[in-house]
């Protein structure tokens, strides 16, 4: 029973660890996304010597794929920095370069930047110097063993099966006939929807931007149109509520939807977190089979979207982009069909208050205290 | 009792803000003075003025990510939570935090 508490909470600092990173990551690849698409978009290429001449679409194009490309460090530097706080910032950045360098992109940025911070920590807290040497041991002794720690672990130990492994996953991805995909769209879409936004969504587009610093795009299209589904198979709902007249929602309910839909049309599902928490189960339901299809659509369609994050803004840097829009469309019918037939009628004037009473029970062992 | 507490989530666009919501209007209906600061994406907002954190019988971390600043902390009580948590059952939160405050 402790170990399996201790297993939870080690889990539990791990995630941590990985969605901060995550957090200051996804300025970096939105900002990086846009460029580069609407670089391309426009018939920029990449700037090979400043030399030759060059125009507007052309920086615009060369700036994206340099922020991208370095998606390894930023991922590397992230979490060792958090891990260890400021000394695990010179380890990590070294770890993602050596990333790059080796080719195992993002998933060695990701692994070695574990085992930078975990290092980094170790040496930090254990560490030993004379006082005169005290002094040296931030500045120098930490960043200095650790990098050449982890440099050396990555180089003669883990940098080429990480390397190899990323090649054979991106080569299957690129290899899935039309079943596949649409298994895939499926259960990338599913996965990416069943907690709006929550941690097996992040986990998911960790995955993902893995993909996409490796040039496979279609994947983060599914999470993107899984995001979407469910402000806009809600509001989709709302007006079948019109037409067959069945209340599904109350005055409150309409009243958020009117502030989720533009948040939806943002890629943010979490404006819908009132009407999903007064009926979560029917709402899991009706966005899972909705993302699954809405996903598995978009994947044999063959849509591709080079940013992470903007919902319809980001259409414009789409491949496919009509194709998606249908899909997110047929996804979101099917979320407001479900989710119309599954709700029981309600009274429009019925205010719901959670009360306590109707909480899921705190356990404190989800609690960390200190 | 005083509250203090941060809010940070991983997009640190959504989850943060609800998640303060939350906090704030179960704290404050169970009669409580809370004050929470939001650590977003656009960086820290409502910082925790000096006098609440003087006056402060507890900390709350509601976060997903690593927050800055848990320093100011260290002569407090600290309860660190998912966010999620938080969302679905703020109620709950409050009273577990009273008991733990009440525990000493």
């Amino acid at each position: 029973m402790v170990q399996e508490k201790h297993n939870g909470k080690v889990f539990n600092n791990l995630k941590q660890h990985a969605l901060t990173a995550i957090s200051y990551l996804i300025p970096v690849v939105v900002s990086g996304g846009f460029m580069l698409a609407l670089g391309s978009l426009l018939g920029g290429s990449t700037i090979a010597s400043i030399k030759d001449p060059y125009n507007f679409f052309d920086v615009m194009y060369t700036m994206g794929g340099l922020v991208l490309g370095m998606l390894p460090v930023v991922i590397g530097t992230g979490i060792a920095f958090s891990i260890a706080d400021k000394p695990g910032i010179a380890p990590g950045f070294l770890v993602g370069m050596i990333s790059i360098n080796m080719n195992a992109g993002f998933i060695g940025g990701f692994i070695g930047g574990y085992i930078a911070g975990y290092l980094t920590k170790f040496l930090k807290d254990k560490l030993k110097v004379p006082a005169w040497a005290e002094g040296l041991k931030p500045m120098l002794i930490i960043p200095f063993i650790s990098s050449l720690a982890i440099g050396l672990i990555m180089y003669f130990i883990l940098g080429i099966p990480i390397a190899t492994l990323t090649d054979a996953l991106n080569n299957f991805l690129r290899g899935l006939d039309t079943s596949q995909k649409l298994m895939f769209g499926l259960i990338v879409g599913v996965l990416s929807a069943v907690d709006y936004g929550g941690p097996i969504n992040k986990v998911v587009f960790a995955f993902l931007l893995s993909l996409q610093s490796d040039g496979i795009n279609e994947p983060m299209a599914v999470l993107m149109l899984a995001s979407m589904v469910t402000p806009f198979g809600m509001t989709m709902a709302y007006f079948f509520q019109k037409v067959f007249h069945k209340n599904i929602y109350t005055r409150m309910e309409v009243e958020t939807l009117k502030t989720a839909f533009p948040m939806g049309v943002c890629m943010i599902t979490e404006g819908c977190y009132p009407i999903i928490f007064n009926d979560l189960w029917r709402c899991i339901l009706s966005t899972g089979i909705g993302a699954g299809v809405g996903g598995a659509l978009s994947m044999i369609w063959n849509v591709g979207s080079p940013v992470p994050h903007g919902g319809l803004f980001a259409m414009i840097t789409m491949t496919n982009p009509i194709q998606w829009f249908v899909a997110l469309m047929i996804g979101s019918l099917v979320v407001a069909v479900i989710l119309f037939i599954l709700k029981k009628p309600v009274d429009i004037d019925e205010v719901k208050e959670i009360q306590a009473k109707d909480e899921k029970d705190v356990d404190f062992s989800e609690l960390k205290i200190s | 009792m005083n509250i203090v507490g941060i809010a940070a989530c991983t997009a640190g666009i959504a989850h943060t803000y609800i998640a303060k919501e939350k906090l704030v209007t179960a704290a404050q209906k169970a009669g409580h003075q809370i004050h929470v600061e939001t650590q977003g994406t656009i960086g820290t907002e409502d910082t925790i003025p000096a006098e609440a954190l003087r006056d402060a019988d507890v900390a709350v971390i509601v976060a997903d990510v690593k927050v800055s600043g848990r320093e100011r902390f260290k002569e407090l009580k600290v309860i660190e939570v998912p966010t999620e948590l938080v969302i679905k059952s703020p109620n709950k939160f409050i009273e577990k935090v009273e008991e733990i405050v009440k525990k000493g």
